[in-house]
């Protein structure tokens, strides 16, 4: 009995005495002597610009849309009513497109190229509009402003003052 | 009324199964308005994080990956981008400003951004705002200076002139630090309820400058450490950035930048709209919001159905008491718009006990919802869409509450003329 439980004490005693585990450092795990890594602050090679180098001698580069094609300058404070698709730029907390620009053709966004600046309408709207689809189309009603070309900016183009926003439907 | 005053008496006796029966509807009315309301506060969150800037530009992924690890510190980039070609989008022509953002370590799992004073001068939130500096300035030369986000300071305890130490890696518990370069505290930014406020912000050069002796993946051993005053003194212009935004001088050559941008011979790169991966991404979510709506809308039905069950079965009992009603005088549609009144009580009581939970619940958890999910859950009185829910529900109630009240119409009459029951 005795030696039994002397037996059972050394059971339980001997793991706990031996099993205290030294703390180990992912520092430590290096070799003290290990090579002194002097640090190299020059770059090593330069190939990060090699893409530009090969692209330059493959291909002209890419070609531009038209970023500042000529707009209709007699549009100019017309009364218009537009249907196009809504790309939105400014979100409210409500959920609500206070600005956006208007495209003529859902996928505007990079499935193809852009589509050329006076075929878009950057449309500002005080209530915004609650948009649930990207691929939805809206009737704009409001006043059109053309800002002409100033300068080599391409700074051209449709602007409007949405007064009424409301989804397209298909004419019976 | 004093139909109403009957009824009202009627459910007092009977008050233990009232009140369950209210619990029930209380408990499923303010899991429904729960739903809604996390779900309008979380997309309001979301839209009002980002203003004014027209594209987000970084490595290519996806465009909600990338929207959401740049702006709203979720998820992590899948590569870096070159800082020559930030410099060379930052010059063109048609952009107005550019703010370059570096991400990828933190401190006690708040995320740590390298960026440049464009940051504090550029960036705008909810209706266009800027961010504004509650206390103390930006950073400035000295690569080893730290402004923190408003949640950062509070939860942390921070002030002006504290030394902290940043980590390697975004997890809560790091034990890699970078602690032989501390950084102070010179700034701390007033709250803006988005992500901006669980951030820290350092130069661009700071974040360079920590990861400057960094080799092999490993910090470096012994002479090959870099300390912070050597640090000070290299030439610290990053060479890569994670992402960078961009605001443009005119919103319609958007498209035609975000091709060239696209396009990019020097690397590939992706540039977003901001409010169209924002749509995106809602429409992603609103699959799981209906999902989640639909859910809680059965839950108030149960509840529902529990109170027609509770009275259908009372009905039986109250046979007397129907008898005894009829017999001093009252005709059978008195004793149907009793059950009715009675279910419209209980819904009534359900519903005003669910809207106290639901606040009870908003005011306990509003701390910590804010402090680990950034969602800001105000105790703003019901929307007009809550109040056409609660409506909904109490409609429903007397919809279900005109059917015992139709039996006992029916069984009044006959009840009353029988001698047992």
């Amino acid at each position: 009995m005795r030696r039994a439980l002397l037996a059972l004490l050394l059971m339980i005693a001997l793991p706990a005495w031996a099993a205290e585990p030294r703390d180990l450092s992912w520092q430590e795990m290096i070799p003290p002597d290990a090579p002194v890594e002097v640090p190299n602050m020059t770059p090593l090679h330069d190939l990060s610009n090699m893409a530009d180098a090969l692209s330059a001698e493959a291909a002209p580069a890419a070609k531009q849309d038209l970023p500042n094609a000529p707009v209709v300058a007699t549009l100019n404070d017309q009364h218009i009513r537009l249907p196009g698709y809504i790309v939105p730029l400014e979100v409210s907390e409500e959920g609500r497109t206070t600005e956006f620009l208007l495209v003529p053709y859902f996928g505007a966004c990079i499935h193809v190229p852009p589509p050329p600046s006076n075929q878009i309408v950057h449309v500002r709207s005080e209530i915004g509009v609650k948009l649930e689809e990207l691929y939805q189309p809206y009737w704009i009603e409001g006043q059109m402003q053309v800002k002409p070309s100033t300068s080599e900016l391409a700074d051209a183009g449709y602007q409007m003052e949405a007064e009424k926003i409301y989804a397209y439907e298909l004419p019976e | 009324m004093y139909l109403f005053r009957l009824a009202m008496a009627s459910l007092a006796n009977r008050r233990f199964t009232a009140i369950l029966t209210a619990f029930a509807i209380a408990l499923s009315v303010c899991l429904l308005l729960a739903v809604e309301r996390v779900r309008t506060e979380a997309r309001a969150s979301f839209a009002s994080t980002i203003s004014g800037t027209d594209l987000i530009v970084g490595a290519r992924s996806g465009s909600v990956n990338l929207l959401l690890y740049s702006v709203f510190r979720i998820g992590n980039a899948t590569n870096n981008i070159r800082w020559d070609s930030f410099e060379h989008f930052a010059a063109n022509p048609q952009v107005k400003w550019a703010i370059p953002m570096s991400l990828g370590d933190s401190h006690r799992g708040y995320r740590v951004m390298g960026t440049t004073d464009a940051y504090f001068e550029h960036y705008q939130y909810g209706r266009r705002q800027n961010l504004q500096l509650a206390s103390g300035r930006a950073f400035a030369t000295d690569p080893f200076e730290v402004v923190l986000g408003a949640e950062v300071a509070d939860a942390l305890h921070y002030k002006l002139g504290d030394k902290l130490v940043l980590a390697h890696g975004v997890a809560v518990v790091s034990l890699v630090k970078h602690d032989d370069k501390p950084f102070t505290v010179v700034g701390i930014l007033q709250r803006t309820g988005t992500p901006v406020d669980r951030t820290l912000h350092i130069s661009l050069g700071g974040m360079e400058a920590i990861h400057i002796d960094w080799h092999n993946g490993v910090p470096a051993q012994g002479k090959g450490r870099i300390s912070a005053d050597q640090a000070r003194n290299m030439d610290l212009t990053p060479q890569a950035i994670t992402a960078f935004m961009l605001g443009l001088n005119n919103k319609i050559s958007t498209f035609t930048l975000q091709r060239q941008i696209n396009e990019f011979r020097g690397e590939p790169m992706l540039a977003i709209l901001p409010g169209v991966a924002l749509q995106e991404l809602w429409s992603m979510m609103g699959t799981a919001e209906k999902a989640l709506f639909v859910i809680s809308l059965f839950v108030v039905l149960t509840g529902l159905i529990g109170m027609l069950t509770a009275i259908l079965t009372s009905l039986n009992e109250r046979r007397r008491e129907m008898a005894i009603l009829r017999s001093v005088g009252a005709r059978p549609w008195h004793i149907a718009s009793l059950l009715i009144f009675e279910a419209f009580a209980l819904a009534l009581a359900g519903v005003v006990a669910g809207v106290g939970l639901l606040y009870v619940c908003i005011a306990a958890s509003r701390g910590y919802l804010q402090a680990n999910y950034g969602l800001d859950l105000p105790l703003a009185l019901p929307s007009p869409y809550e109040w056409t829910l609660l409506a909904g529900i109490l409609g429903a109630a007397l919809l279900m509450g005109s059917v015992p009240a139709w039996r006992a119409y029916r069984q009044s009459l006959a009840d009353g003329l029988s001698i047992r029951l």
